[in-house]
């Protein structure tokens, strides 16, 4: 079966600083990938670049196949329009660390924005999909609270719900329970366990060891902007090979 | 039918009197305004209730009055009293107030933002208030109105255009004086406005030189 | 001194007055809802426009915003009827408010453009919308919202410009007290009324804002 995502080769410097070198992976349909490592590792960079929020320097990124946010013109590569990136990056979705949601917007109006303004749905037919996936998120019930007005839990299952409501190929989660007070943590880890268990494939950059060794499928460790280690996460995080990986889990560990 | 140049080159000296007048006066209005908004500024802040009301109420009502009316209030209200103070010191009067209130204001703004922790911190090392005044708030103050003090005097500029109102010759009553010879309306209007436009840009680049200088941001 | 005061000059002149307030105050709304909207445009031209738009808009607003308005409005009730616009002082006053306020509103809304989080832009972005669509249903709106004290400050200012309309014989309320004291010699009287008419009213409009900013959430 072909992978939904496929990354070959990708690199990318902010200046002198060599944030990702070389980067491969594959995504398959219904895959649950936790991508860890120190801080400056690269993963949020590789997440931003997948969403084609960051450029890069060179290699691919195909999502079904389609070549990501570049098009190549006599062997040179040409950043798409606008317009084209848009589109592509209407395929994916993404969660933010810190939520952000659309401080103007209901919860309601926030899962539809995409909906009315991207595919351009009806506002009634966009209405009933966004209700649909506040209520699977479980926030039935607060469709019509500002941002301001509910809890920074409640906020992340929101742009959850805006996320999905797209339909993406695939969704990204970029340390979605990093910025969240401790006991608000569990109910976004459900509410995406629960989407796991519904299929759904995911790209997840978590620092929630246990999290990632209940919930993905695959678990790869990244060190210095490349991927040092990969697999089942209970062989490879029950029993690194490298000598980097164990010192990442032991201070994860303290 | 003269050209423009011609008219120009015949009226160069009086222009140059009139921006003469223009510079001088907005000059002594922004000095004299820093002087007076620093007194008003400080008495707002740390003065007793006797001094920080009639303050407040002066740049209230300064502050929300029109810079016209305070010029012509200026010029003729103290007929009322038995003084005639002429168009050009009513006028800079006027100016000076106005910039006087606003710095006055800004600088209660800059005052009261600076932490109490820094006042703490300077009784602790055993600082006077006076001593803690000069040395420790006001300095700190300064960097955080630098760019307004700078936006002031530009509006002080563009305010002394309306001097022309009570009969000061300064640019823009002279530009007028000239046009009513000439009639080249339009282009000593633009002139005017142009010499305005200069002016305020070398304010500006003037103020964020001085910034850069004593490095205020 | 031997200064009485006396306000029967004045009152009589009252109606005269607060007909020449109201007509500032028509003059500053006009000024404020044409100069919001070049403002509105010109800020987004700024924040999400090509260079040569950038550059356009920089040279309007610095241009503005360093001239004085009475030589702007002498310069526009000369230039306009060699376009073959024949505007009457009052319109040809409230169109150079609206320029000039623009300018300024052109800052505000820039300031307000572009203080929204880059999370909030990349969010929209990674919905799929376009870097228009970003810029009409995310950070226009927040925007417009986070503008609000600013652009309110902006109509006391511009309120307090349309004196300068006295000037070119625009009846408003300036024009009406220095007709009065030309008239009476009340010179004390008329200028304490002009000064607390507009006083009054700046405060007036202060505390409307203040109560229109309480009711809608800052984002």
């Amino acid at each position: 079966m072909e992978p939904i995502l496929t990354i070959r080769d990708l690199t990318k410097s902010f200046g002198t600083h060599k944030v990702l070198q070389g980067v491969a992976l594959d995504v398959h349909a219904g895959d649950v990938v936790s991508l860890i490592g120190a801080s400056g590792s690269g993963k949020t960079t590789l997440l931003r670049c997948v969403d084609l929020l960051e450029q890069f320097d060179a290699g691919e990124i195909r999502l079904d196949g389609e070549l990501m946010g570049y098009r190549l013109k006599d062997g040179r590569r040409l950043r798409l329009s606008g317009r084209e990136l848009a589109r592509q990056r209407s395929r994916m979705g993404m969660v933010f660390q810190s939520y952000n949601l659309f401080p103007h917007l209901t919860a309601l109006r926030n899962v539809m924005l995409g909906l009315t303004k991207v595919r351009r749905l009806p506002a009634s037919e966009a209405r009933g999909i966004a209700e649909y996936w506040l209520d699977r998120v479980g926030l039935a019930n607060r469709r019509d609270y500002y941002p301001s007005a509910i809890s920074g839990g409640q906020q992340q299952r929101v742009a959850i719900a805006r996320a999905l409501a797209m339909e993406p190929r695939l969704l990204l989660l970029d340390e979605v329970t990093s910025a969240l007070d401790p006991e608000l943590v569990q109910e976004v880890l459900l509410t995406i366990r629960s989407l796991a268990e519904a299929g759904t494939t995911m790209l997840i950059v978590t620092h929630e060891m246990r999290f990632a060794r209940q919930v993905s499928t695959r678990t790869v460790f990244m060190d210095h902007g490349a991927i040092v280690e990969e697999g089942d996460p209970a062989i490879i995080l029950g029993k690194p090979n490298s000598r980097r990986l164990r010192e990442f889990l032991s201070s994860m560990s303290n | 039918m003269q050209s423009f140049l011609d008219v120009l080159a015949l009226s160069s000296d009086q222009l140059l009197h009139g921006l003469t007048i223009t510079v001088v006066v907005s000059g002594v209005a922004v000095a004299a305004g820093i002087v007076l908004g620093a007194l008003f500024g400080l008495a707002l802040t740390y003065g007793s209730a006797v001094l920080a009301f009639p303050v407040r109420v002066i740049v209230d009502v300064v502050r929300g009055t029109p810079v016209l009316v305070l010029i012509l209030a200026c010029f003729y209200m103290p007929a009322g009293i038995g003084l005639s103070p002429g168009p050009l010191t009513a006028g800079a009067l006027a100016l000076t107030v106005f910039c006087a209130s606003h710095i006055g204001e800004t600088l209660r703004g800059a005052l009261l933002a600076i932490p109490l922790a820094q006042t703490d911190a300077a009784s602790a090392i055993g600082l006077t208030f006076a001593q803690t005044l000069g040395y420790v708030l006001v300095p700190q103050a300064i960097r955080q109105i630098a760019p307004n003090l700078v936006n002031t005097a530009v509006e002080i500029v563009k305010a002394s255009s309306l001097l022309s109102a009570i009969g000061v010759g300064e640019l823009l009553l002279t530009t007028q004086e000239i046009i009513g010879r000439s009639f080249k309306t339009m282009e000593f209007y633009a002139l005017a406005g142009g010499i305005y436009l200069a002016i305020n840009l070398l304010i500006a680049t003037g103020g964020s030189w001085l910034e850069r200088r004593y490095r205020l941001r | 001194m031997g200064y009485a005061l006396d306000f029967a000059a004045v009152l009589r002149g009252l109606d005269q007055l607060l007909w020449g307030l109201a007509l500032g105050l028509i003059m500053g709304l006009a000024g404020l809802a044409v100069g919001s909207a070049i403002g509105i445009v010109a800020a987004l031209a700024h924040v999400f426009g090509p260079q040569p738009a950038r550059t356009v808009v920089r040279l309007y607003v610095g241009l503005i915003r360093n001239v004085p308005i009475l030589v702007l409005a002498l310069f526009a009730f000369f230039a306009l009827p060699q376009f073959g616009i024949q505007f009457s002082n009052i319109t040809t006053f409230a169109a150079v408010l609206a320029v000039y306020a623009g300018a300024y509103l052109t800052e505000s809304f820039r300031a307000a453009m572009i203080t929204v989080p880059q999370g909030i832009l990349d969010a929209g972005r990674s919905i799929g919308l376009t870097g228009s669509g970003v810029a009409l249903w995310v950070v226009l709106p927040i925007a417009l919202r986070n503008a609000l004290p600013s652009v309110g400050n902006n109509f006391i200012s511009l309120f307090k410009d349309t004196s300068i309309a006295a000037v070119i014989a625009v009846p408003e309320l300036t024009f009406q007290a220095r007709k009065i004291n030309n008239e009476s010699f009340r010179v004390i009287e008329v200028w304490l009324t002009a000064s607390f008419l507009y006083v009054g009213t700046c405060a007036l409009i202060a505390l409307t804002l203040r109560r229109l900013e309480a009711r809608f959430p800052k984002f």
